[in-house]
């Protein structure tokens, strides 16, 4: 495709030399910038090998050092489980989202239809709308739709969010129309457009959202706590606060469960991150 | 597949409704039952209008059945705390043997504490007509839930003699002689201390503290840079609250007389508010409590020399730090003052707009409230077995006194020396609750003026009162 | 409009000149072909926020005209919940609190991200590893996050506070003084959320035309020039977006942060307005005042955003060319 002869050009183009000094510089920036980042996280990933005693001490180092916390999230909680359900949950989320979305946001950015203004400004103003606002009332519509204690309760209601919408009109704004307009002209019609030109070209911006939606319900609690009673539809998060008792907390369980339940997260952004980049280059095509 | 979900979820709930209509002659219940289907038909027609656009794929909603469901925060749960396992079979032993000897069934939902106390999923569930048929309630909701309408009276299912029992642990679940609530355990407050801490500054038993001043002597004399001297409650909540009445009480003070006249604006209760608010301006006690709240961490961390806590962290030391050498006494007194201390503790209810009120109220008094054996052994079990209570049955308290229950040194301090001057947890809706809360919070953390603080809490209550309409409030 | 139609009229000559064969199918106008898309594209999430966003709302402004007593009763009030609201002292604390709160945290925030964005820009040797590594705070839940910095931020055993007496200072009480704690809010809140405006930034920073730079270093531009004059008006659409989401999620958001950070203490000196109507609807069971305030909020951003939109020109959203 014309996108891998755009990606060669654009290395080519990019290899420019720095000075050493500044780059020297640059980079102990970013060393010391991400030590401090990190430093929290790393005081969870140590603090998650300490005894029930010991993990409230203030350490970075762990004094008593024990593994039985990850083995305890393991073997006496279906931690499995709930990281499956995090998992479906958030990946159909995700999907079905992206799919929507740059659907909308093609044709807000793209096709021409009477009201088109009024219609973004309407699909913009729900960002505006906070979830403790309306809990009880979309709790009602959810019940209504038998939604309640269902995957389906924990999906539907998570897939609509202008945010994702908002970016990908952004985004096509800024697109070249030369393609598409090629491609209509050649009898195509706007789903085809849309298929095989749009989608692809929305690479970047997809896996980016991709990362944004999945941690945004990997990381959800309100909702699922809300709408599900079944201990079978248990998330994650919910499981992490499992932990916590009436007047206890198990902050080492709570630690390794969040440890375990940050992992795949931060493999997974590792991994994205360079194809977001890379992403991002191949469609430089301005 | 969605209207298969609907479908499933109809039967119990067109039943539920219907046993509620009925049931709306509740206090607190005006004419709104039509406004309220309106309003969910509202929600109802924009949504169904919408439904064919959605996925429904993966829709499991399941049946509920007419099983009554159970929520706690107890069971059925697995932890590494065998006092949190023992708890939790207590429940789940409990539903099972009346599953096993009644017709009508119960499902035990676990739901964690945190988000069961101060979460969104109790308050959601109640403000759509899907509260759970029996429930575990705190004093402080109790007035609440009643002028909801939601509490089914449980007298028609009790004996006398069990009424009794329970002498004045039922006073503040009642109302009009009524009983909506039946106590489970009972938790008085106490001060906890370190005795590593206490031998190595040269203190012995001796020089636990009576007074006030005595205590802040004390704390001053044990705290350094990483240890607090003397903790109390800071973060907001009911929680706080709970552990600061005692020490206006012990002045003589109240929120309210017995007439329910608001008397908050008192000496007592000025000189409470500055005992806090001296103990953290002189650095006695700390901002925030030590160990992120962990009263095992902070102790054996030796961050902490006295802190007022609760008798259910017995239990956990016992699991948790077994050889932990720690000490308690009873909250010392102002001069003059006489010595109280606050009874927590939570309470089964049934739902009275609930899939059968009748049954679950059957069921709360099957587990606690009957002169049956094995009702007072369930508590027995509960108080001295699962956990570390004093039990709200003054027979309970004598078989599980006869069992062993109170010989260690600590339980049986809290249950001759400490429960004995107790007073229940008070049930202030949420209004006063809050003017309380700032008021403590504002002299304690704020430093504001005590006066000043008193006098705008009172106010606040004062009008509140005269406006509300509900069962009475002390 | 009058671009809007020129354009239309010339892909119209356009098509039917190149294609004849087209014009003797039978079928829609190209215009209600359009429209037809349009339709049919938007319908899914049209729909779905309709049900799951706008009727929940309109719902909540409904019950904002009645008492709510929690338990399923009703009563109309008319607008007694927003009188209610104009005098009580604590919804205006809370409001000039979230002020507070905002006008801190969305300047500082977008700064931070915006350099994170410039310096995870450049080529550096394991800058996979630097950009995850200030994304990482973004992955871990709010609660967890919460749970950390409450430990970190111990009077007793805190590292912050380990780490100032080690240099000689007194520790504070970070979480504990009215003085400190909504800062502290404020500064938790950056560390979570800088790493994924700075993926934005960037984003934003890596659609400007490089041939852009090159020209500007011909020029002999400094950095700064070349910032003032090429990145920063190129980059207006991004920082209008950042700008906007982060305000809106900062009067929204926050809630798990400051449920295991504060509870709203000390002394309210964290109940964000957002604190204070979750507290009057889940914890008092005030439906309809806790509308009555949500309704009036999203009001206020309504406002806000528009204001935010004229002040950007809306980054890219009216030239849609």
């Amino acid at each position: 495709m014309a996108s891998d002869a755009m990606a060669r050009r654009a290395h080519t183009s990019a290899g420019r030399r720095r000075p050493l000094s500044s780059r020297t510089g640059l980079t102990v920036l970013a060393v010391v910038l991400s030590l401090i980042s990190v430093f929290p996280v790393v005081w969870m990933v140590t603090s998650s090998f300490k005894t029930r005693a010991t993990v409230t001490d203030g350490n970075l180092i762990p004094r008593e050092f024990t593994f039985q916390n990850f083995v305890y999230v393991f073997t006496e909680v279906p931690f499995g489980r709930y990281l499956w359900n995090s998992f479906f949950i958030s990946a159909v989320i995700t999907v079905a989202a992206l799919f929507f979305h740059s659907m909308a946001a093609y044709a807000l950015a793209r096709l021409r239809f009477p009201g088109r203004e009024k219609v973004f400004g309407a699909i913009f103003a729900t960002l505006l709308v906070t979830i403790p606002v309306v809990l009880i009332p979309l709790f009602l519509v959810a019940r209504q739709l038998g939604l309640l204690d269902s995957y389906a309760g924990l999906i539907i209601p998570a897939i609509f969010n202008a945010f994702g919408i908002f970016l990908l009109r952004q985004f096509y704004l800024g697109l070249p129309k030369e393609l598409e307009e090629a491609a209509i002209v050649d009898g195509c019609g706007h789903w085809r457009v849309y298929w095989n030109i749009v989608l692809p070209m929305s690479r970047p911006i997809l896996s980016a959202l991709a990362i944004f939606f999945f941690l945004a319900n990997w990381n959800a609690f309100v909702w699922p706590l809300v709408a599900t009673n079944n201990q079978d539809l248990t998330v994650i998060q919910l499981g992490i606060a499992s932990f916590q008792t009436q007047y206890t907390s198990n902050w080492n369980y709570i630690l390794a469960a969040a440890t375990v339940a940050a992992l795949p997260m931060l493999v997974l952004f590792f991994v994205f991150q360079r194809q977001i980049v890379e992403s991002i280059k191949t469609s430089g095509l301005k | 597949m969605l209207q298969h979900g609907n479908d499933a979820e109809r039967p119990p709930r067109a039943h539920g409704t219907s046993g509620r209509d009925s049931n709306t002659s509740g206090p607190g219940l005006p004419s709104g039952t039509s406004r309220r289907r309106f309003l969910t038909a509202v929600a109802g027609a924009g949504a169904a209008a919408a439904s064919p656009a959605l996925l429904t794929g993966c829709g499991t909603a399941q049946a509920k059945g007419g099983n009554l469901q159970f929520w706690n925060f107890y069971g059925p749960q697995r932890s590494p705390d065998p006092a949190i396992n023992a708890q939790s079979k207590w429940f789940v032993d409990m539903v099972a043997k009346w599953n096993a000897t009644h017709k009508t069934q119960i499902d035990l939902v676990y739901l964690p504490q945190p988000t069961y106390l101060n979460g969104f999923k109790l308050p959601s569930a109640f403000a759509t007509g899907e509260g759970p048929d029996i429930f575990l309630l705190s004093p402080g909701d109790f007035l609440r839930y009643y002028n909801g309408g939601v509490l089914a009276d449980l007298t028609p299912h009790m004996e006398k003699e069990a009424i009794d029992d329970f002498g004045s642990a039922l006073d503040s679940r009642r109302v009009d002689g009524k009983v909506y609530a039946l106590p489970m355990e009972i938790e008085p407050l106490a001060m906890f201390y370190a005795q590593d801490v206490w031998e190595k500054a040269g203190l012995s038993e001796a020089d636990i503290p009576t007074t006030w001043d005595q205590m802040l002597d004390i704390g001053d004399k044990l705290r350094t840079k990483t240890r607090a001297g003397l903790v109390f409650e800071t973060q907001p909540g009911y929680y706080q609250n709970f552990t600061w009445y005692p020490w206006m009480w012990q002045g003589g003070g109240d929120v309210l007389d017995h007439q329910g006249k608001v008397i908050f604006d008192s000496r007592a209760t000025r000189q409470a508010l500055a005992l806090w608010q001296d103990a953290v301006r002189h650095g006695i006690a700390p901002r925030t409590v030590p160990a992120a709240g962990d009263v095992i961490g902070g102790f054996k961390g030796g961050n902490v020399a006295l802190w007022q806590q609760g008798i259910w962290n017995v239990s956990s030391f016992k699991a948790f730090a077994p050889k932990y050498r720690y000490g308690v006494f009873r909250l010392p007194v102002p001069p003059g003052g006489k010595y109280v201390t606050t009874l927590g503790g939570w309470s089964f209810c049934a739902n009275a707009q609930g899939r059968n009120p009748e049954a679950a109220a059957e069921f709360c008094v099957w587990a606690l409230g009957s002169m049956k054996d094995d009702s007072i052994d369930r508590m027995v079990d509960w108080c001295v077995g699962a956990k570390s209570d004093v039990a709200p049955r003054a027979t309970a308290l004598e078989r599980g006194a006869a069992k062993g229950g109170y010989d260690s040194e600590i339980m049986k301090k809290f249950k001759d020396d400490i429960f004995p001057g107790g007073r229940a947890e008070p049930r202030y809706p949420p209004v006063v609750y809050k003017a309380i809360s700032d008021a403590v919070q504002g002299t304690m953390l704020a430093g504001r003026g005590v006066a000043g603080e008193a006098e705008r809490a009172a106010q606040s209550i004062a009008a509140y009162t005269k406006s509300y309409k509900g069962a009475s409030l002390v | 409009m009058s671009s809007v139609a020129a354009q239309e009229n010339r892909r119209a000559t356009v098509a039917t000149t190149r294609t004849p064969a087209s014009s003797d199918r039978p079928r829609l106008s190209r215009k209600h072909r359009e429209w037809l898309a349009a339709g049919l594209f938007l319908a899914p999430d049209v729909l779905g926020l309709l049900i799951f966003v706008a009727i929940p709302m309109v719902f909540s402004i409904v019950l904002s005209f009645f008492q709510v007593s929690g338990f399923g009763s009703y009563e109309w009030i008319g607008l007694g919940n927003y009188r209610r609201m104009m005098n009580d002292p604590l919804f205006w604390d809370s409001m000039k609190i979230t002020g507070e709160y905002v006008v801190i945290l969305v300047p500082v925030l977008f700064c931070v991200s915006l350099g994170l964005g410039l310096l995870v820009k450049q080529k550096l040797p394991g800058m996979g590893a630097y950009r995850t590594a200030l994304f990482l705070p973004y992955v871990i839940s709010l609660v967890v996050v919460g749970v950390l910095w409450k430990f970190m931020l111990d009077e007793q055993t805190g590292v912050v506070n380990r780490a100032m007496r080690a240099a000689g200072f007194d520790g504070k009480s970070w979480l504990g003084s009215p003085s400190l704690a909504l800062g502290c809010l404020i500064a938790v809140t950056v560390w979570v959320m800088m790493g994924y405006y700075m993926i934005i930034f960037l984003a934003g920073l890596q659609e400007i035309p490089k041939e852009f730079y090159e020209a500007a270093k011909l020029d002999g531009a400094g950095p700064w020039t070349t910032f003032r004059t090429i990145t920063w008006p190129l980059l207006r659409p991004t920082s209008f977006f950042v700008l906007l989401m982060s305000t809106v999620a900062a009067i929204t958001g926050g809630l798990d942060l400051i449920f295991v950070l504060t509870n709203g203490g000390p002394a309210n000196g964290t109940s964000l307005a957002i604190f204070y109507i979750y507290q009057q609807a889940f914890g008092f069971g005030e439906y309809g005042y806790a509308s009555a305030m949500g309704s009036f909020l999203v009001l206020i951003m309504v406002v806000l955003s528009a204001v935010i939109f004229k002040l950007t020109r809306g980054g890219r959203f009216d030239d849609g060319e």
